[in-house]
Parts: structure tokens; C-alpha cells; sequence
């Protein structure tokens, strides 16, 4: 290239050979666990694509109760290309949420989490809980009677914790009901509040991973490891495989428009078999295992306080596991690991089922 | 003429193919997304269809307005009695006129610009004349077109 | 009586054909047949460049790892320019 002037000018003011060798001094283990490393570069790309498409949505979107439902037929039957976009958020959304759990589970069984990656483990955790507020918040844009329906249920399920249900609710709801407050503060969470969350978080993550370096799954630390660059080596392959979930992003999108439904109305009866979004199955299908009511007690609460014991219980695990983080062989928490993950795969396989 | 070694190296080769068809690919994928950002356009419509009734009975001397798409039209009858139709909007920077009946001419607020009873600008900044349309009468219906323009009414 | 069963029939019959009626569902897709066959045929060229890009990169890594093996991916440093 003959920019020569351009690169003078930035060399004189940067150290460009030293980024260049910082760069290159980042080195990749080669072992046969390496293609989990991708899923977190996948749920970025994916982040990365739902940020441009949302954009351009919200210079159509209308967010207020009356036209919500209106303008976003509106998008999808009148505009250039607008079914088109508004398909890809869709389907953006159901991948990247998809590739975040898939790379949760995978530093979950790999136990990356130890010592001394503890804040990867927690920052990464709550980018999967936000890009689920993500979904449902996006979800009830659609301002359509199943979004209403869902968001009804998932705000209220919320509302079962003790003590602190009620605040959690009435924050949500932005009133004793869903009603367009709701709608304004959903839109507001989606288009303002998480993406700055998200985009501060997505950099904590990143940084972090650039300092720990890559962590070598512990039946393999202690043998002698190949060792690649990750520019450009790896970075090329991970531009291959973005390559692949773009398209099939685009196909999904192309193929598969998503539906969109009558407009909300609060006093209509809810409509028939509504099922929430996938990636809230299995606390539905876990909320249906308990009896009304156990021993006097409301079950829906008892089993909303075992559920948060849970989640709160795998949001802690590098501090649960002091073994692994002594580097010593932890074989209850690979049971444990493995108990969490296939809990989550059947419940969600039943709920999608039934 | 042959040379026996290549004036590109493989590298310099590769990374040109690479560069360019990521552009390309960047490029066709921007220009969807341009497509979506920038606002669907509506067009100027080629013409409207008004009722006749409306239009043809108003007092000699005097203009009424009617919807050219989303701007201004003005139905205009003249002291003789002809009639016509034109576009309501200044030619130059787009504020919509008012007719003076007592001058027999057209006058923009805006700009104090002043067009006579045909349309053309003879006082103030705008630049072209008036655009007038074509009249015609097809028994109830009253259509009124761009000039030069073919009108196919949908059959219904 | 029968008369009474008749309406009755009648009045279900046309309360199911408006129950049909209201279920039409919203076009999430373009429905005229040349915009889908414009749609179908981009995404197919998206797909094709896709896999062109791909194979691209891929003579690009092999290229790489070539010049890592002869180890001289120190590249050009004290190289005389030539533009
Ligand atoms: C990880 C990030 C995101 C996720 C998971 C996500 C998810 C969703 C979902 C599931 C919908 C409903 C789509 C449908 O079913 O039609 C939606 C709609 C929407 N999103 Fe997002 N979104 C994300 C980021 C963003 C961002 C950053 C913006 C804007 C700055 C945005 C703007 C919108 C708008 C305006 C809608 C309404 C249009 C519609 O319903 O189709 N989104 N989002
Ligand atoms: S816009 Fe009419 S005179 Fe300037």
C-alpha cells in the first residue's frame, strides 16, 4: 500500500512497532479442547451484529404503547429491506444467547473459572443474566398479546421472592401491572440502559482475558503445550468461523421471518398455549415440579427461593472450589459442572417439548 | 515479453485478493444496511384524482387547495373563467404560496416572492416559474397530472 | 324444531368462518414473486462470497504458517522501501 504519508504520520506520534509486537506476543495453547475458545469470540461477533441491527431499528421503532405494535409492521411490510433487519435482530438474538450459554457451560466443565480468572467467571456470568433482560425487554416491544402475556408471567414469577419481590416487580412493571409505563421503561432498559452495561462489561472481559491469557484446562497443564500466535493465526480463523454464523444468521433471518402478533391488549384473555422464550424453559418446566402449596407454604415461592439458591450458588462457583483453585484435581465440582449443565439441557428439551 | 521471476510475491498477491473481495463483501453488506437506514421515499405522485364536484363550481377569480401527495396544490380559476392547476409550493425554497385575488398573482410570505396569474415569477428571489398541472374531466372524476404524464386509473 | 337446529347450525357455521377470517396473519415476508426470487438469488451470492472469503483466508493461514516455518516472520524490518 502507498499510504506512506498516513503511516508517517501516525508512526511519528505512536509506538506502532511496539503494538505491533504486543500484538504478536499474545500466543494461543494448541490442545484438542481449543474449539471452545471460540464460542466467546462467536457471542461477541454476535453482540456486535445486534448493536447495528438495533440501531437502525430504533430510527424506525416507536416506543409508546398505541403505535408499538404498529410501527414495527409497519418496518417489516412498508420499509426498504425492514423485514429483512428486523428478522436478523430476531434470530441474532436467539444465537448470541445461545453461543453466550454454550460458553458459560464450556468454561463451566473446563473449570477456567479457577483462580486466578474469578472475575472473568463473574463478569461473563452477568453478561449472560443481561443479555437475557435483553431478549424479554426486546420481546415485549413487539408490544403484541404473547409479549405482553410472557412479560406478565416472568415479571411476576420475579415478583414471588421474598421480601424483595415486590420492589423487583414494581421496578420492572413501572406500575402495579404491564401497561404502556412498562413499554417505556422496557425501551429504555433495551436501547439505553444494557447496551452501556454491555459494552462496559464486553471490555472488562476482554481486557481481562488479554492479561490472564488463555487457560489451559487442568488435565493439560501440565504437559508441554504447542504454543501459536494469536495474530494473525488464530485471528483468521476466528474470522472463518464469523463468516459461518453470519451466514447462517442471514439465512435463518431470510428463511425464517419471525411472526408477529395481534396488538396487547390488557383485558383480553390471554391467549392460548403461550410458551416463554426458549432461554426461560427450564425455570418455567422447574417452577411445574413443585406443588401448590408444601407444608402451609406457597410452593411458588419455596421454589423461587430454591432456584435463586442455584443461580447464586453457580454465580459463586470459583469461590465454592478451592481445590481447583489450589490446582488440585476436583472431582466433585466436574460431577457438579456436569449436573448443572445437563439439568439445563433436559429441562429446556422437556419445556420445548410439552 | 516473459520475466522469469514475478514482480508480485505470493503474500502481496494474497493480501490484495483478500483486501479487495472483503470490500466488496463489506460493501454489498453495507449498502443493505444503508438501504434500511436511509428513509423509505415516498415518490411526488405522476397525478391525483379529485371529484369534480369539489372543484369546478368555486367563484371565478379565486384558487382552493387540494393534497399533491404530501404538499400543496391549488385548483385555479382564472376571471375568464378557464381553470387550471398548479403546484402551491415556491420554486425557491419550497414555502407554500397564497393567491391575492385583488393582484390577480401568486405571493410567497417567505421571501416576498411574486408570481403572475400564470405562474411565472416576475418579482422577489424565486427562480423558475410555477409548475402547472394538466386538467382533465372524466365525468365524476376530476384528475390533474404532471404535465406530459400518461394517466392509467387502476381498473376498479 | 328443525328449523331451530338449522339456524343453529347456520349461526355456528358462520361464527367459524369469521373466527377463520380473523386469523390472518401479518406478511413478514415479501409475498410478490420477482422480490423473492430477488431475495433467494442474494442470498446465495451472500453464501458464494461467504465461501470465497473463506478459501481466501485459508490460502492466507497456509501462507502464514509457511513463512513461520522458514521462520522469518520478523518481516522486513531494515528492508529498503521501494516506493
Ligand atoms: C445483545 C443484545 C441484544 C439482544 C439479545 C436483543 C434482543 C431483542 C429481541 C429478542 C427483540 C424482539 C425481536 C422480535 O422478536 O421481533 C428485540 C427488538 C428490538 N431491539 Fe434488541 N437486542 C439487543 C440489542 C439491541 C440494541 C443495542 C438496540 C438499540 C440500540 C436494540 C433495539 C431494538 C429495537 C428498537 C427492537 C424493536 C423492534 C422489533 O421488535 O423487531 N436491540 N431485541
Ligand atoms: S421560498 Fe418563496 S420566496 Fe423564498
Amino acid at each position: 500500500m502507498s499510504c506512506q504519508r498516513l503511516r508517517n504520520w501516525i508512526e511519528e506520534r505512536y509506538d506502532v512497532e511496539g503494538m505491533k509486537g504486543l500484538a504478536k506476543q499474545k500466543l494461543v495453547p494448541v490442545h484438542q479442547y481449543e474449539i471452545w475458545y471460540y464460542t466467546g469470540g462467536i457471542a461477541m461477533f454476535l453482540f456486535i451484529l445486534q448493536f447495528i441491527t438495533g440501531m437502525v431499528l430504533s430510527f424506525y421503532y416507536i416506543p409508546y404503547f398505541e403505535h408499538a405494535n404498529k410501527s414495527v409492521i409497519e418496518i417489516v411490510t412498508k420499509l426498504n429491506m425492514g423485514w429483512f433487519f428486523r428478522s436478523l435482530h430476531h434470530w441474532g438474538a436467539q444465537l448470541a444467547i445461545t453461543a453466550l450459554f454454550i460458553h458459560v457451560f464450556s468454561t463451566l466443565l473446563l473449570k477456567s473459572y479457577r483462580k486466578p480468572r474469578e472475575l472473568l467467571w463473574i463478569s461473563g456470568f452477568i453478561l449472560l443474566g443481561i443479555s437475557i433482560f435483553f431478549g424479554l425487554s426486546g420481546y415485549l416491544l413487539l408490544w403484541d398479546e404473547r409479549a405482553f402475556a410472557a412479560v406478565r408471567v416472568a415479571t411476576g414469577g420475579a415478583g414471588n421472592l421474598p421480601v424483595i419481590g415486590g420492589f423487583i416487580k414494581a421496578f420492572l412493571r413501572g406500575g402495579i401491572d404491564v401497561t404502556g409505563e412498562t413499554l417505556t421503561r422496557f425501551y429504555a432498559f433495551h436501547v439505553s440502559v444494557l447496551p452501556l452495561i454491555t459494552l462496559f462489561l464486553i471490555g472488562m472481559h476482554i481486557l481481562l482475558v488479554q492479561y490472564h491469557g488463555m487457560s489451559v484446562p487442568m488435565s493439560l497443564e501440565k504437559k508441554p503445550l504447542k504454543q501459536i500466535p494469536f495474530f494473525p493465526n488464530l485471528f483468521y480463523k476466528d474470522l472463518i468461523i464469523w463468516l459461518l454464523v453470519l451466514g447462517v444468521v442471514v439465512s435463518l433471518a431470510t428463511l425464517l421471518p419471525p411472526e408477529i402478533g395481534k396488538k396487547a391488549d390488557p383485558l383480553a384473555p390471554a391467549p392460548e398455549n403461550i410458551k416463554p422464550e426458549w432461554y426461560f424453559l427450564f425455570l418455567f418446566q422447574t417452577l411445574k415440579l413443585f406443588p401448590g402449596d408444601i407444608l402451609g407454604l406457597n410452593g411458588e415461592t419455596i421454589a423461587i427461593i430454591l432456584i435463586s439458591c442455584g443461580i447464586l450458588f453457580f454465580f459463586l462457583i470459583p469461590f465454592f472450589d478451592r481445590k481447583s483453585s489450589r490446582g488440585e484435581k476436583s472431582i466433585l465440582f466436574t460431577w457438579i459442572g456436569v449436573l448443572y449443565t445437563l439439568y439445563f439441557i433436559i429441562m429446556t428439551v422437556i419445556g420445548y417439548l410439552t | 515479453m516473459k520475466i522469469n521471476y514475478s514482480l508480485v510475491t505470493r503474500r502481496t498477491f494474497l493480501n490484495t485478493l483478500f483486501g479487495g473481495w472483503l470490500a466488496a463483501f463489506c460493501g454489498g453488506t453495507f449498502y443493505a444496511l444503508l438501504k434500511f437506514a436511509f428513509p423509505t421515499l415516498g415518490k411526488e405522485p405522476d397525478f391525483v384524482v379529485l371529484k369534480t364536484a369539489d372543484f369546478m363550481d368555486i367563484p371565478p377569480n379565486s384558487v382552493k387547495p387540494f393534497a399533491w401527495g404530501g404538499q400543496l396544490g391549488l385548483f385555479y380559476k382564472k376571471q375568464s373563467g378557464s381553470t387550471y392547476a398548479l403546484k402551491g409550493v415556491c420554486t425557491h425554497m419550497e414555502c407554500n404560496v397564497t393567491y391575492k385575488p385583488e393582484d390577480k398573482k401568486f405571493y410567497c410570505a417567505c421571501h416576498q416572492g411574486w408570481f403572475d396569474e400564470d405562474g411565472k415569477n416576475i418579482a422577489g428571489p424565486p427562480p423558475k416559474p410555477l409548475e402547472f398541472f394538466d386538467v382533465t374531466t372524466e365525468g365524476e372524476k376530476l384528475i390533474v397530472a404532471k404535465k406530459g404524464i400518461k394517466v392509467e386509473l387502476p381498473k376498479a | 324444531m328443525i328449523r331451530k337446529i338449522l339456524f343453529a347450525c347456520a349461526f355456528i357455521l358462520i361464527n367459524a368462518a369469521t373466527l377463520w377470517a380473523q386469523q390472518e396473519t401479518i406478511e413478514v415476508f415479501p409475498s410478490a414473486p420477482y422480490d423473492r426470487h430477488i431475495i433467494f438469488q442474494s442470498l446465495a451470492l451472500f453464501w458464494v462470497a461467504i465461501i470465497g472469503l473463506i478459501i481466501i483466508i485459508r490460502m492466507k493461514l497456509k501462507e502464514i504458517e509457511r513463512i513461520q516455518k522458514m521462520g522469518i516472520d520478523r518481516e522486513e524490518k531494515n528492508i529498503p522501501l521501494l516506493d
